[in-house]
């Protein structure tokens, strides 16, 4: 059970014994490649296993049995979408911006490999531990509304440009619901560092704690991912699909991949934060435990795309700047009066 | 209470993913037709007399038969060709055919590549469907 708990560590630790001084620069050099291709994996991993099961929970609901002709059940269904994705040629629009329209997708792909760097998949399994993991995760994420802008800019097309305004309009406005709902943590274990998030978990998730919290986290992380009900910037029905309209190929794929790869970012982030992240009974590894949470947080984001209808652009604005911003004010208020009450019992007590 | 219809479309959907599956897995399994379904037709030339009544009851001019005389003096089937693009399956044929050689049937993968397939020889169908009979 231990090894098995530890087996990213004791891997890790085999590759850095490999150098004939494993605090060398080139051994720590090393450590970082294999860091950089283990989020890689897990965004690609991700997209392949989410693209798929996405499909399945949109039939699931309808009844329906989703893709199910390629390999058991249809689970190689994604891989050959991505050869077909690969095979299809690379178009870009004649008055396009070329430089904007090129650099867009890499800066969406780049996202959610620099978010997911610093989350903790189990004890001690960061792959980058910073003191500033949630203020680094929320300033990352924050700019993908670029990505998006830049796409809509650079496509030299109406709609496109309309869906990146909606971005930066959308996703601006459920920044700061999504920051505040987390300030509540923060302001509980008097730390920025995801690790020690998650140590402080050992007894109670922050779910209990927090749960105001979680809910305008969860609601405003969809509205930061672009999904149903809160996906505007690609409504199919009003602005074709937004800033990626004109995107072709291995470019589109790329912001798929950055799309699910921020929709993975997200779900791990509140699973980190707020469900204890890889604490849990020590039946499975910490590292399991990790990724049920987040799948369960992003099992729930499905459910909640393929159940609601699109809302209406300005009902969103109002949602975010009249309910979930004063919101989470509200529960930022209640987590300090309860912190003050906490600390003033011992002293009323002695 | 605000998000109470929230809550009420979460459960419906969840408890149509616990639901199996409404979807009937069509080329693998057969659907199940309703006995009114006319979707093709089929001759048994052994039954049919040559009489040409039911190319004269097809409204559409679908049915072209010819048949030569035998040593009895007895009209015996030569060739029995329909223009299955212009038939309705309505079935007068069937009605007007006094040895029931003739019927609907309920065959309906007939989709073809061109359109010269959707000439139809009849005796060779059934020859084929005979056949296929035998195999099973």
């Amino acid at each position: 059970m231990d090894t098995l708990n530890n087996l990213f560590l004791i891997i890790a630790a085999a590759i850095r014994g490999l150098f004939a001084d494993p605090h060398s620069v080139w051994a720590d050099i090393t450590m970082d490649v294999v860091a950089f291709l283990a989020v890689i994996i897990i965004i690609v991993l991700a997209a392949l296993v989410l693209i798929l099961l996405e499909r399945k929970v949109a039939g699931w609901t309808s009844q329906r049995p989703g893709p199910n002709r390629l390999g058991p059940r249809g689970w190689f269904q994604t891989i050959a979408d991505a050869l077909k994705l690969m095979g299809k040629e690379d178009v870009t629009p004649a008055n396009a911006d070329r430089l904007i329209f090129k650099v867009a997708p890499m800066i969406m792909f780049s996202l959610p490999l620099m978010t997911l760097a610093v989350i903790p998949y189990g004890k001690g399994m960061s792959p980058i531990d910073l003191d500033l993991g949630i203020f680094y995760f929320l300033a990352i994420s924050a700019l993908s509304t670029l990505a998006l802008l830049m796409a809509g800019w650079g496509s030299n097309n109406k709609y496109s440009l309309l869906g990146g305004m909606r971005a930066v309009a959308q996703m601006i406005s459920y920044e700061i619901p999504l920051i505040f709902s987390l300030l509540g943590v923060v302001m509980l274990t008097e730390s920025l560092s995801l690790t020690k998030i998650v140590e402080a978990q050992g007894v109670v998730p922050f779910i209990v704690l927090q749960p105001l919290a979680f809910v305008i986290y969860i609601i405003a992380g969809i509205a930061e991912v672009n999904r149903a009900p809160f996906d505007l910037v690609e409504a199919d029905q009003e602005v074709v699909a937004g800033p990626f309209t004109e995107y072709t190929g291995l470019r589109w794929g790329l912001f798929f991949l950055g799309e699910y790869g921020n929709m993975t970012a997200v779900s791990a982030l509140a699973a980190t934060v707020f469900l204890g992240g890889w604490q849990g009974p020590a039946i499975l590894p910490g590292w399991i435990w990790f990724w049920l949470k987040t799948g369960l947080v992003i099992f729930f984001m499905m459910w909640v795309r393929w159940t609601f209808p699109r809302m209406r652009i300005d009902h969103l604005m109002h949602f975010a700047w009249k309910w979930l911003l004063p919101l989470s004010i509200l529960n930022i208020l209640l987590t300090g009066l309860g912190i003050y009450i906490y600390q003033l019992i011992p002293r009323i007590g002695g | 209470m605000f998000g109470k219809g929230l809550a009420t479309g979460l459960k419906i959907t969840l408890k149509r993913m616990l639901q199996p599956n409404i979807t009937e897995f069509y080329p693998d399994v057969k659907a199940d037709l309703p006995k009114t379904v006319r979707s093709s037709m089929g001759l048994e030339p052994e039954k049919c007399i040559s009489c040409n009544l039911c190319a004269m009851a097809c409204p559409n001019k679908v049915i072209e038969l010819t048949s030569e005389k035998d040593e009895n003096n007895k009209k015996v089937l030569k060739t029995y060709n329909m223009d299955v693009g212009r038939c309705l399956f309505c079935g007068l044929c069937t009605e007007a055919c006094p040895t029931k050689a003739l019927k609907v049937t309920q065959e309906y993968e007939n989709a073809v590549y061109h359109p010269e397939h959707m000439q139809w020889d009849m005796i060779k169908r059934a020859k084929e469907v005979s056949r296929k009979e035998e195999k099973e």
